[in-house]
């Protein structure tokens, strides 16, 4: 399992194409992938909406998170540095990284000291941007995620492809097939058989590993305590029972108080999966009391900058740093959920990733990805986002900062220029589409567009532009959400299953589908 | 491990942070465009929106709303008139799992239980009680896993457990099965009023450990099918007690 993983890091899990244009063939070609996106970004849309609904005055409480996070950024200083004292005080020892080697170099000299053969993980997004568990195998160090999710990623040797079901593209079938391998005896593909075997497998780890490793959701400055929100309860194994911990936290997690964490706590489960509250939340203020007999013995918190600190003083970026990684952007953006996780390319995937990912390597124009560029700039994003992130207002600023740098063709640039307008005005905006319609008519077959002509020319390229529709998705919007709502309430465990056995049966009969997972 | 080479590069970590700190807190300050910040700023927008922090149901309403919400994410609220009926409860719980290993905090409510003589097929520990125990050990074997909560909160349908020395993390993580009983004086209707609690002890006062727990652990990492018992406590009993 170890050799897989340590192969693993950012490989196969971006199979194949360097560029997104060709990873999201991939994914296109992928019929499970899409559909399992869509419908588990559904699912987790719709018991978004349904948990925000149900909590009420759902805007006052983005506006206060907004707030909350908004004014911790701004005396980031203050705040940032209250908790790295009030850590110490706790007895944590508090480092602090620049970028991604020195962070790096911290962790692998602790593992070093401490002798460690493994390190047991729960989720952490600072550690996958780190790319840590291929530096901890590199020296030696077993490194095991143990998020069902995470673990099941990393048997695949691949990179979780959502932020938070990081499995979402893989089937129970492959799913038995890998844990399998590691049970060394053929495990049917069954849910509950399954998750119980990597109970008890990880367990062991559990009770054997060296050292917990986890990420962390909130850092609270006054108390200098470090927050985890998780529903397996791994967060918790990792930070009870090895005798060293480790956490990881980008320098910007901050709030200032636990008052505040309960806004964070309202915002936070119920965007990300629609829970009222994740099983856990814990709440963990330095290494355990000399006189309790368990928790580690040993707690360190490696504090992050690896790019954040770039959005500082940038008006408009610097809302990014609000970011509280729920994964709602995710589930209501209409090209994730078309293309999936794994077409971004980078740690983060989404409206969010498509920004963070430039964003956190600003200084170097060139190397921008062009998923900027895939993104309809619908807004849903914004509307999604528990912080009220505007999103697709960063989208067009990052599109623009390329155009500024010389990095697209001229064409574009007179676009940039004509799309400003027209957004920036709903009346234009109609204006266009309904020349659109219009314009269309020559050109659209059987739904589609297929010629490099005018304003599609780029688009085109690589894949075809849709027709627009009689009814536009702004038209429909009301109605697809009664339908998804309807339809999820009507759909049992057992119909879900089928139908994803059917969708399986239907790929593997298709027989084209076969790039990718596997 | 707390060899004087260790140590002494302990040390020199620490030395090298708070250098690195200095720098760190300063480069903030420059990108913001104006002088380092020291003393706390005015910060008008703390905790919960303002109407949200008078809201509080009457006692009966809020076992209630405590119980439908830790039903509905797969727990077992009980309702219970005192201490004697949850013992009731327990045995009777535990006689029909079948549990052969009990592992318990160190509590006053749960000392008078003496669970120990009441359960004469179950081997029952006690949370620390010998300084010499592996304690994580004998919590991962426990088939059942008994604490008395230290605060609820109706509105997210959660418990929480603070760590001591006799209250173990383990004890309500590693077992199958967990039962907290939940005195009802301390069942608060909102999150936000117990973690007041927390921002009024301050720093020095907080434990290691504070844990809402609310439901059973639980996954739907796999096709969406949702798993319970995954790595924490598969079994939640949340025993409302008075």
């Amino acid at each position: 399992m170890s050799a897989q993983s340590a192969t693993g890091g950012q490989g196969r899990g971006a199979a194949g194409g360097a560029t997104v244009r060709e990873r999201a063939q991939l994914a296109l070609n992928d019929d499970f992938l899409r559909k399992a996106v869509r419908f588990t970004t559904e699912r987790l849309r719709s018991g978004k909406k349904q948990a925000s609904e149900e909590h009420g005055n759902w805007e006052a409480w983005r506006e206060r998170g907004r707030q909350i996070r908004l004014h911790t950024i701004a005396h980031l200083d203050y705040y940032l540095n209250l908790f790295a004292d009030n850590a110490r005080a706790n007895g944590a020892h508090v480092h602090f990284a620049f970028n991604a080697e020195e962070a790096v170099r911290i962790v692998l000299e602790i593992a070093e000291r401490k002798a460690a053969k493994s390190v047991v993980k729960s989720k952490s997004m600072v550690t996958e941007e780190l790319h840590l568990n291929r530096a901890l195998e590199q020296i030696g160090v077993e490194a095991i995620e143990t998020d069902l999710g995470e673990y099941i990623v990393q048997l695949a040797g691949e990179t979780p492809s959502h932020i938070i079901i990081p499995a979402i593209h893989k089937n129970r079938r492959q799913i038995a097939e890998l844990l399998s391998e590691v049970a060394g005896e053929t495990l049917p593909p069954d849910t509950p058989v399954l998750a119980g075997f990597v109970r008890k497998k990880l367990r062991e780890k559990f009770l054997e590993a060296d050292i917990g490793m986890t990420g962390c959701n909130f850092a609270i400055a006054e108390t200098g305590s470090m927050v985890l929100f998780e529903n397996e309860g791994n967060a918790r194994m990792v930070t009870t029972v090895p005798k060293t911990q480790i956490t990881l936290m980008g320098m910007e997690r901050i709030i200032p108080s636990w008052a505040d964490l309960e806004v964070m706590a309202t915002l936070l489960p119920r965007s990300a999966t629609g829970q009222r509250m994740t099983v856990y939340m814990s709440g963990i203020s330095g290494p355990r009391r000399a006189e309790d007999a368990d928790g580690p013995d040993e707690m360190h918190i490696v504090i992050v900058d690896n790019g954040r600190s770039l959005q500082l003083g940038d008006p408009e970026f610097q809302e990014l740093l609000n970011c509280i990684r729920c994964g709602a952007c995710l589930n209501a953006c209409p090209v994730y959920r078309h293309i999936g996780g794994h077409a971004y390319g980078g740690t983060y995937s989404g409206p969010i990733g498509a920004v963070l990912t430039p964003a956190l390597n600003k200084d170097n124009v060139a190397q921008w990805d062009d998923i900027a560029s895939a993104s309809s700039l619908c807004g849903a994003c914004y509307e999604a986002c528990p912080v009220k992130i505007p999103l697709h207002d960063m989208l067009i600023y990052l599109r623009r900062r390329k155009v500024a740098q010389g990095y697209s063709p001229a064409l574009e640039k007179l676009g940039m220029k004509g799309f400003g307008a027209v957004m920036g005005s709903a009346a234009k905006y109609r204006g266009a589409l309904r020349l659109g319609k219009l314009g269309q008519k020559l050109v659209a077959r059987g739904g589609v567009i297929k010629a490099r002509l005018g304003p599609l020319k780029g688009w085109n390229r690589y894949r075809h532009a849709p027709s627009l529709a009689k009814e536009s998705f702004r038209d429909r919007w009301k109605t697809i959400e009664q339908e998804i709502r309807h339809g999820l309430s009507e759909i049992e465990a057992a119909r879900a299953r089928s139908r994803l056995e059917a969708a399986l049966k239907e790929r593997d009969n298709g027989g084209g589908g076969g790039n990718g997972h596997g | 491990m707390a060899d004087a080479s260790y140590e002494q590069w302990l040390a020199r970590m620490d030395a090298e942070s708070r250098a690195k700190q200095e720098r760190f807190m300063n480069g903030i300050a420059e990108r913001m465009g104006r002088p380092r910040l020291t003393s706390a700023p005015a910060h008008p927008h703390r905790g919960a929106p303002d109407d949200w922090r008078g809201f509080e149901w009457p006692p009966e309403e809020r076992a209630e709303r405590f119980a439908a919400n830790f039903r509905s994410a797969g727990g077992h609220p009980v309702r219970l008139a005192d201490l004697e009926e949850a013992k009731r409860f327990i045995v009777g719980k535990a006689e029909e799992l079948g549990a052969r290993i009990v592992v318990r905090q160190r509590q006053p409510e749960l000392d008078a239980l003496d669970l120990e003589s009441a359960l004469p097929n179950a081997r029952v520990s006690v949370w620390n009680d010998d300084p010499g125990e592996n304690w994580k050990a004998r919590a991962a074997e426990a088939d059942i896993g008994i604490v008395v909560a230290d605060y609820a909160a109706a509105y997210t349908g959660s418990i929480a457990v603070l760590s001591s020395k006799d209250k173990g993390r383990s004890v309500s993580l590693l077992p199958a099965v967990l039962i907290a009983i939940i005195p009802m004086d301390r069942l608060a209707t909102r999150l936000g009023e117990v973690l007041a609690c927390f921002d009024e002890a301050g720093r020095e006062r907080l434990p290691a450990g504070i844990h809402f727990i609310s439901g059973p652990s639980r996954s739907a990492d796999i096709e969406n099918d949702l798993t319970i018992g995954v790595h924490g406590p598969g079994v939640v009993y949340a025993l409302l007690v008075g």
